[in-house]
Formats: C-alpha cells, structure tokens, sequence
C-alpha cells in the first residue's frame, strides 16, 4: 500500500458531511487536478520510502542550520514536511489576481492614512479603528512624510475555507518575515523529491529574489547610481533570524544591527572601521516600527537608530515597508476593506477576510456577542492578540472600551497530508503564507509560498510545507517575470561593520579554545585508560598533572565525579564554562550574527559536532569519549578549510586573528600547568608526552629527536620554533600578518606596539634560560608564560578597543521634571 | 497681554557627551487668541543640524543633532507672544454631555479628528477608578461644559499639589494612588476621566504668567512650564468642526490671557518640551529647566 493511496482510503472511510476541504484528494477519491501531473510517480512512493526522504529532510536542514526560534526559548531546528502544497495554474490565477489587487489597496489605504485621510472624513473607515491602533504612527504621519509607495512587500496568510475558497485570515504588513524560510523548503524538497520536482513542471522561485533586488534597488530617494541597501534585522534572538541572513545573503545586501548605524545631518551612515562611514539609501527592515528610532518612538529600544524616522521624513533614506505599515495588520479594518477599495481603487475587493466584526459599531457588535456564544469566533484587540475568557467575561471586557475589539469568525482549514513518523500521512489544517512585491509599477505575488501545518490539538508539532504552483505550460517565464534582470553582483559587500568583524574574530578564538580543549581531553583519556586504576604509578601521576591541566581550563567539576564524568561534562555540559559545548555554542552565536557573510558549509561544522555529541549522550561506553571526541574535532577541523577558501577580506583577518591568538594563550595555558614542576623523569616524561600529543606536535617532535622527550625539546617546539604552527612564535607570526591587515592598523597602533613588545620578549629568551631549574620547579619558564600570557590578554582588549568598538549604547536625555507646572 | 518667553532647558552630564539627539516643542503655536510676533530657538554647543517642522497635531517641534563633544547641553526657546482671553460660542456649553462622543456619534462635524483624542493614549488609560471618578460630575443628561468644569473643580479639591508624587512618566493609577502630583498628572488625570466616558479631550503644554505678590518684584525664572486640558465641544448647528473649551485643573480656572499655548496631543508623550537620545559614558545628569513669562511693560 502506498502512503497516498492509503491516505486517500482512510478519507473515504470517513463520511462525514461536515469534513473540510481536503488538499490532495478530491470529494469522489481521486487526486485534485494539481497532483494529476505527477500522479504517476507521488501514488508510488512508499512509506519506507517517505521515511528516508523525512530524514533526508531533517539532515538538510540541520546541515544548513535552519532554525526558528521561539520567544524565551532556544533555537528550534526548522521543521518541513516532504509532501508539498500543490497548487494548479487555473486556482493559482484567481488568487493571484486577488493578492495584487489586495497589496495594491493596502497601500493605497496606507497613502491616504498617513496623509489626507479621506477614508477617515468619508467615514468609510471609522476614525477610532485606525486612531486607537498602537501602530498609527504619529511621527510618521506629518505632511513632511511623503512616501508614495510605502508598502513594497506586502505578505498574508491565507486559509481554505470548507467549500475551497482561499480567505485571508491576517495581513502582514510590518516586517513580512518567511519568504528566506520558503527558498530554503523548495531548495531541500527539490534535493530530496528530484523526481517529482521535475515533473511538476513549477515555478522556480529565483527570478522573484532577483526582482525583490531590483525593486529595492529602485527604492533609493533621487537619482542614486549605486545606491546601498541594507537589511535592518534586530539581532540573532529574532524569532526569524535564519529568514533575515537568507535574505540577506540572497540579496547580496549587509545585514547589519541598529548600532551598526547612525545618523549625521539627517542622512543614515553605516559604521565602517574607525571614522569611516558609508551612506545607506535604503533599509529593509525587520525590525518593528516601534524599535525602530529611541529619539521618536520606544525610548528603551537598543535595536533602532536614533534620527532614523527623521532621516525618513526628510527623505534621505527609504525604509521598506513604511514605518507606518503595521497599521494595516489591525483587524479591526477588516470589515471596511471592500468599501476602501470601491473607494481607492474603484473596483469590488476580490480576494475577502474570514468574517470580521469591529465591536466600535454598534451592529457589529451585536453580531459579536451573539456569535460568542457559539465556539466559532475569537476576541482580538485590535493590535490582534486573542482575547480569552468566557462569554460573559468577553462581553464586560468589549463593554469597556469596544471600538478595541474584533470578533473573527474561525474557519475549518484546508487538510494536507503531513508525514507523521509510524502512522504514515495524517490530514493536518494548513495555511498558506502568500507575498507580493511592488516591481515596477505593480504588485507581483509570489508564485509560490511558505505554507503551515498548524498545531491542532494532537499534540503533533506544527510543521512548514513548500508550495507548488505548477506552471500552464512548460514555456512559461519562472515567476512570469521574464524581463527581470539576473542577479549580477556588481555590488558585493564591501565594508564589514565592526561588530560584524568582532564576530568573526570571536568565531575564531571560540574554534580554537575548543579544538584545543577536545584535543586535551583526548590525550588525557589515553592516559586514563591505561592508569586510572594505578594512581601510584607514575603514569597515574601524570594523568593526575593533566587532569588538573584540564580543570584550569574548564573548571574544577564534580570533585567524587569519575573520570569520564568528567570528560563526558567537560565535552557536552554548555552550562559549564570552558567546556568544549560551551565554546561550540559561542562559536554558533558568533557565527549566527555574521550568518549572511559566510559559506552555507559553515553549519554542517554544527550538524556533525551535534551528532557527535548525540551518541555520545546515548552510549556510556568509556570508549565513545575518544570517538564522539574525535568526532567533534573533525567537525570543527572543518571550519579550517571553509575559512582557507573565504575571501582575504578584514572577516578572514578577523577570524585568523582570533584563532592565533586564542592558540598562543592556550600554548601559555598548557605549558604552564603541566612543565613548570619538576616530578621526577617518568612523571615529567609521560606528562610531555601527553602534551606533545594534545598540541599536535608528537609526531615532529618524535622525528627531531627520535623519541628522546625532555623539557628542552618541547619547549623548543611548542615555543620558539617558527615553523611549527603550533608553536608561540608561529602564533605571533600570524597575529600580525592578519593584524596589519585590519584598516584600523597604521604600524603603531596600540595592537601592534604590544604585539611588539611580545615578539621582543620572545626574542630575548632562550630555552637555556627556561629551563633552568630553581627549588621544585623552573621559575624562569613560569614568569616567561604568565607575562606572556598576561601580555596577550592586553593585546585582546586592545584589538577590542582599537578594532572592534561600536561605540557606547544610546540613553534617554533624563527628562524628570521637565514639566512641573 | 504681551510676553517675551524665554525657557531654557539644561543637561550637565558628569562626562563628554560625543552625540546628542533632541526634539524640542517649545515655539508656541499661532491660534485666533494668540499671536507670536517672534519665536527663536537656541541650542548650545551649536547643533550640527537643526531643522524644524510641524507634527501630527500642528505644532511646531524642533530637531536637533550636536555632535561636539559636550559637558553642557542648552535649550533657549525666547518668544514674544500677543495673548488673549479665548472667546467661545457658548450657545452649544449647555447640550447634554452625552451628546458629546464623537465615537458615539462619528457623524457629528469634526468627530472623527476628535475621536483620535477620545481613544486611550500611552499615558492616559481609561481605568475603571477614573471612570468612577467621572461619572460622579458627568450625570445624566449634564451640561458638557458645566459636568466638565464640576470635574476640574472636584480634581483640584480632590487632589494635593506636590511636586513629590509622582514623575513624568506617572500612570492614572499612580496618581490616584498618591492622592496628589503637579500640573501634568492633574491633565491626565482629567483626561482619563473625560475619556474613560466617551468626551474627547487634549493634553495642552504651554506656559502660565504668575503675577508676583503684592508690593514684590516679579522674579525672573519664577515661572514654569505648565500643561492643562482642552475639551471638545461639538457645535450645535452649521459647519463648525467643534470648540475646544480650555480648563486647567491645577489651579480650578478656565484659560485666560495668561496661559500660553505651546503644543497639544494625546498626553504628555505626544509633546514634552524637551526630549533625546544621548551617547556617552557619562553615567549621571542634571536637568535644570527655567521658564521666565514676563508681561511687556510697553503694552
């Protein structure tokens, strides 16, 4: 039996009247005419079959390192279901008309809102709607402000109601997030479902993101002949921040953060190095109007720009969508849509809401409280949030202030087959998220879209779905777009803002901190497997000395923990500082801020060192440290090559510079715990040993000095010697070959004097003179590391301060008392 | 009566201040009783951009950047206004207040501008205390204008003066709390009660002319800024969009030619004379604010 087939059995079983419109499967049994192309090859796929492909889905996607996060959680892996929405021209037709025709009257309600109001002297559209609505922007609204297409990506989520008519159920207008969500879906299915893709004959989606390009481009205020365009998001705690770097990184535009700018004489300059500042014509934002500028809106936002809204106003920069544009997310103006657009546009609304009333009305809000009694309407304030309580605590509440409430009808979505894992397809509600752009002097929808499966109430997790819209005949244009110009990169991302740089610069010392670690750790439990239960022997002493080796760098643990607990806690535990976790999920922060700047390869680096760290979990075998250990060094070993391939850009400096100089202190580190006590030689010379494996310098050494371990070789090697890179010296080699490459570097600058300073101290040390032996110890070698040391984490705050500061954060001028009549 | 204005506002911070952002509404507006022969607004260090434009509600408000480095920052607005008495038709003051709910009855003229004055503001929430608070002066089938003054008459008995209270940022249930608070709580409180029942209404910023006792000389910088309300009161026959009848709670008066209109909007929020964005390491700053209102001794 096949999943469709199956799928479509188990509908017709189930002959109940009230069943809603199902996605796939018709009311007589057969396909709905989209799947017919593709009958053939989608009613032979088996659920073994359909299984594979969901984990092929979910490897994709972990190796791109697609995630959503939800508020005050951590980041979620993005789910697909591998069974598309499908969608036939001749159903796609009408609702594409309907979307244009929609974003056109948006805007022009958004025209007349934020300037002559007509809706509102008409009475077309009550004036309460729009005035007690929290995104009416009344800084935004002023004659100064004109903006004739302030809506230039208009999105809308869209349910099938029982009889298959599509309704809209919200329009998002803000910040549109999703449509990076939805290249990526189509990117993996058509991976996983090759020949089913090909056979559908769809729509590819890449011409749109070249017209979204395009539109922005043309967005720019006056005659900019190369204007710069910048994506506004508000960091990587964002809901959608994986959407936002796709995006960006798709456009070929900056993502940058509200301290990456500011604003001089009006005008929106992106921070460069040092004083460097480049003007910024136009901004896609992702961040709500409300954030947007602490000078004219939310005082406490750290994500906005302040002078952003008057740099708006005065017209030297373009902000998409308009800050005003959240006003028409509010449902409350649902109910006056078709009269807006008989007004506007002078045509009937094609495409309608799901039913809306506006409790301001005294009609409507009969209407509301009568329907409250039955289960098929949700309260909303006008800002949309779902109002709970009963129907008596509903009806007080709309009593108090009702021109604040909407009743929405709730409709019986559409059902699609979704691939449940043991139960093969599962009817689920779904919605479908829509986008149109303003491309010329019209609204072009998106052929295609970000569909949802939405939580039910089965406890199954809600899910995406790419969309299909099937193509009329095989010589239609992609996106019926086939003037668009390609995507060309005449204008690649020259300037790196400085917290961009600090990033990568983090990504790299937060790599090397946790290569070094695992490869500690690694050499530590070959040493415990063979002396763990002969602590007398000198090899127990030595795994002693390396033990608390390690314990410097990721902290004393359980002290009655056993040994591979502790490995075991030093490798997974994120909470426990130093750990190999803790510095992998640095290094994925680090590198999720830089997202749109980086290779896709660069995730894969995460999916292995989570799988590793998997089977880890799930196998108490001492024996798996070593595996799952080298697993998580393979993957990070990676970074290497992705970073060796990277352009020579001040990001690659950065990077180079972080790892250098992490290694160089955790040369000094090491050495210093475990070769400045002298233990006797079969302590001493197993502990080197150790040593020389964990700094990846065994093998040279044993071919320099066949085999013969004393302090002096291995000092030698893992200090002065040029050539190893493994070594200080290699280290402070590198650190300023990739520190005079920084912009900010003129040959005495701070960075570079105290690189200079370390070098000279190299310089004039010996190995001779390291080694020298005073009491138990050898006092030379130890005063050698600490300044050392001490002197490398001044040159960090310095590359800090000189490289990578964005300057203070912005505060409210103290306003107390400033009226005290 | 004429005056010549002059406000100034002054931030000291306890270290350099390398870019400070302000917006400033402190050029009084031209108004059929008010008339500004001049109006001037001075920052120093001097500003590296200033522009000024009108907002929302027809103010005039100021824009400003200065980006030298600075311990001391100041705002001088200096105006000369001709005020007088405002005049009303009060042929409409006696029609039940109930008759004055521009969302009750969006078809009256003017409703639906004044119904953005009549929904909750940021600093005005219409809590059930202030709707109870109200319905004690707005009974059934009152005269707008008496109900209105009834309830300015029963803040100011109602409530202390005491500049202790509360902040700038104080809310409806604060001040109720505290039983007392300045010119500005007093204004929103008003706000809310009239609002919380349907009546629209508008927060007012301006400055009042105090006259020194008796036998003293004026001090100069004795004054300060002020804020009161303004209530709307449809008109009864032809075109008219509405009156806007001004009552300071403060000090249980309807405005006369002592009280300077600077700016309006919903509350506070909409139009505080001075307000910014500063970047610097400086951890502590001082404001001080003096207002001098003199009466020209020419008129």
């Amino acid at each position: 039996m096949t999943v469709l087939r199956e799928y479509a059995d188990a509908l017709r079983l189930r002959d109940a009247p009230d069943q809603p419109y199902d996605e796939v499967v018709g009311p007589d049994g057969t396909l709905r005419p989209a799947w017919k192309p593709m009958a053939e090859t989608a009613v032979s796929i088996t659920p073994a079959t359909l299984s594979r492909i969901s984990h092929d889905v979910e490897r994709f996607l972990a190796d791109d390192g697609v995630t959503y996060l939800r508020p005050g959680a951590k980041p979620e892996s993005w789910r697909l279901d591998p069974v598309p929405l499908v969608i036939d021209p001749a159903q796609w037709r009408i609702l594409e008309v309907g979307l244009a025709q929609r974003a056109e009257l948006l805007n022009a309600v958004l025209v007349d809102l934020y300037g002559p109001q007509r809706l509102l002297q008409d009475g077309i559209v009550p004036a309460a709607v729009i005035f007690g609505h929290q995104g009416f922007h009344r800084v935004t609204a002023r004659a100064s402000n004109h903006d004739p297409r302030p809506l230039v990506l208009a999105a809308a989520d869209l349910g099938r109601t029982r009889d298959g008519e599509w309704r809209v159920l919200a329009d998002r207008t803000q910040a549109p997030s999703g449509i990076g969500y939805a290249m990526e879906n189509r990117r993996v299915i058509s991976r996983v479902l090759p020949e089913l893709h090909r056979d559908a004959g769809l729509h590819r989606m890449e011409p749109y993101f070249a017209a979204l390009r395009s539109a922005l481009l043309e967005s720019a205020p006056g005659d900019q002949a190369d204007p710069r365009v910048v994506v506004l998001s508000p960091g990587t705690h964002s809901e959608t921040a994986y959407d936002q770097a796709f995006l960006a990184s798709t456009l070929g535009f900056p993502l940058v953060q509200g301290a990456d700018l500011t604003v001089r004489n009006g005008e929106v300059l992106m921070r460069g190095h040092g004083d460097r500042l480049e003007r910024v014509d136009v901004i896609l934002r992702r961040v709500d109007a409300t954030w947007s500028d602490p000078l004219e809106l939310r005082g406490d936002s750290q994500l906005g720009v302040a002078g952003l809204i008057e740099a708006v106003r005065r017209g030297n920069v373009r902000v998409v969508n308009g800050f005003g544009a959240g006003v028409l997310e509010n449902p409350g103006l649902v109910p006056y849509l078709p009269a807006a657009c008989e007004a506007l546009l002078g045509e009937p609304l094609r495409l309608g809401s799901i039913g809306t009333w506006w409790c301001g009305d005294p009609a409507q809000r009969a209407e509301v409280e009568r329907r409250l009694a039955t289960d098929d309407l949700v309260v909303r304030t006008l800002e949309g949030t779902i109002v709970a309580g009963t129907p008596e605590e509903l009806r007080a509440r709309i009593a108090t202030d009702p021109y604040r409430y909407v009743g929405q009808e709730q409709i019986t979505l559409s059902r699609a087959p979704t691939w449940v894992e043991g139960r093969g397809a599962v009817g689920r509600p779904l919605t479908l998220r829509t986008f149109s752009l303003r491309y010329g002097s019209a609204y072009r929808p998106l052929v295609g879209g970000l569909a949802s499966i939405r939580a039910d109430g089965t406890g199954l997790p809600p899910c995406s779905k790419d969309v299909w819209v099937l193509k009329e005949s095989p010589q239609d244009a992609d996106q019926g777009l086939a003037d668009v110009l390609p995507m060309t990169h005449t204008r690649s991302v020259t300037v790196l803002v400085p917290r961009a740089l600090e990033d990568m610069y983090w990504s790299g010392r937060y790599a090397e901190r946790a290569e070094d670690l695992i490869r500690l750790i690694l050499a530590t439990h070959v040493l415990a497997e063979d002396f763990r239960t002969r602590p007398r022997t000198s090899g127990g002493v030595s795994l002693e000395v390396m033990l608390s080796a390690l314990d410097r760098l990721a902290g004393r643990g359980d002290a009655d923990a056993d040994i591979d607990a502790e490995f075991r806690s030093m490798l997974l535990d994120a909470d426990r500082p130093g750990s190999a976790a803790q510095s992998l999920a640095g290094m994925r922060q680090a590198l999720t801020d830089v997202r749109d700047q980086l290779s896709p390869d660069m995730w894969r680096i995460f999916s292995s060192t989570d799988r590793a760290a998997e089977e880890l979990r799930s196998n108490p075998h001492s024996l798996q440290i070593a595996e799952s250990g080298a697993e998580m060094l393979h993957g990070i070993l990676a970074m290497q090559g992705i970073v060796a391939s990277m352009i020579r850009d001040e990001g690659y400096h950065s990077i180079r510079l972080g790892r250098f100089l992490e290694r160089a202190m955790q040369i000094c580190l090491l050495l210093r715990a475990t070769t400045t006590v002298r233990r006797g030689l079969e302590v001493d010379r197993a502990v080197l040993n150790a040593v020389l494996v964990s700094a990846e310098s065994a093998v040279t050494h044993r071919r320099r000095y066949r085999g013969y371990v004393r302090t002096g070789g291995v000092l030698d090697l893992l200090i002065m010697d040029r050539d190893n890179p493994r070594s200080l010296a290699f280290c402070l080699d590198e650190l300023r070959l990739h520190l005079t490459k920084l912009p900010g570097s003129t040959g005495s600058s701070r960075p570079e004097r105290l690189l200079d300073d370390i070098t000279d101290m190299l310089d004039r040390t010996e190995v001779a003179g390291l080694v020298a032996i005073g009491g138990v110890g050898r006092p030379n070698l130890e005063s050698f590391l600490d300044q050392v040391h001490a002197q490398l984490v001044r040159l960090a705050d310095a590359m800090s301060d000189v490289h990578f500061a964005t300057g203070p954060a912005p505060q409210l001028l103290n306003v107390l008392s400033a009226v005290r009549g | 009566m004429r005056y010549t204005v002059s406000h100034t506002t002054t931030y000291s911070y306890d270290e350099d201040v390398t870019n400070s952002f302000g917006i400033a509404h402190v050029t009084p507006r031209e108004l059929p009783h008010q008339h500004v022969a001049k109006a001037e607004v001075r920052i120093n260090p001097a500003p590296a951009d200033q522009s000024s434009d009108v907002d929302f509600y027809g103010n005039t408000v100021t824009y400003f950047q200065v980006l030298e480095p600075h311990q001391l920052l100041e705002i001088t607005a200096v105006s000369e206004v001709d005020v007088s008495t405002p005049v009303y038709d009060e042929t409409s003051f006696d029609q039940p207040w109930e008759r004055a709910r521009p969302l009750v009855d969006p078809s009256l003229p003017g409703a639906w501008r004044a119904a953005d004055l009549a929904v909750a503001s940021p600093l005005v929430e219409h809590t059930q205390e202030a709707y109870d608070f109200g319905a004690v002066s707005l009974t059934e089938g009152r005269g707008v204008v008496e109900a209105a003054e009834d309830l300015m008459h029963r803040i100011h008995g109602g409530f202390d003066y005491d500049d202790t209270a509360t902040t700038v940022t104080s809310t409806i249930p604060e001040i109720f709390t505290a039983e007392g608070g300045v010119c500005q709580d007093f204004a929103h409180l008003m706000l809310a009660c009239l609002r919380a029942h349907g009546l629209a209404a508008r927060y007012v910023s301006g400055y009042l002319a105090t006259t020194p006792p008796p036998g003293k000389p004026r001090l100069v910088g004795a004054d300060a800024s002020h804020a009161w309300v303004e209530v709307w009161v449809p008109q009864l026959s032809g075109a008219g969009t509405g009156q806007w009848l001004a009552l300071d709670p403060t000090n249980d008066t309807r405005a006369d030619d002592r009280y300077l209109s600077v700016a309006w909007g919903r509350d506070y929020a909409d139009v505080p004379p001075v307000k910014g964005v500063i970047y610097t390491e400086a951890t502590t700053s001082t404001l001080t604010v003096s207002v001098d209102v003199a009466p020209d001794q020419q008129e």
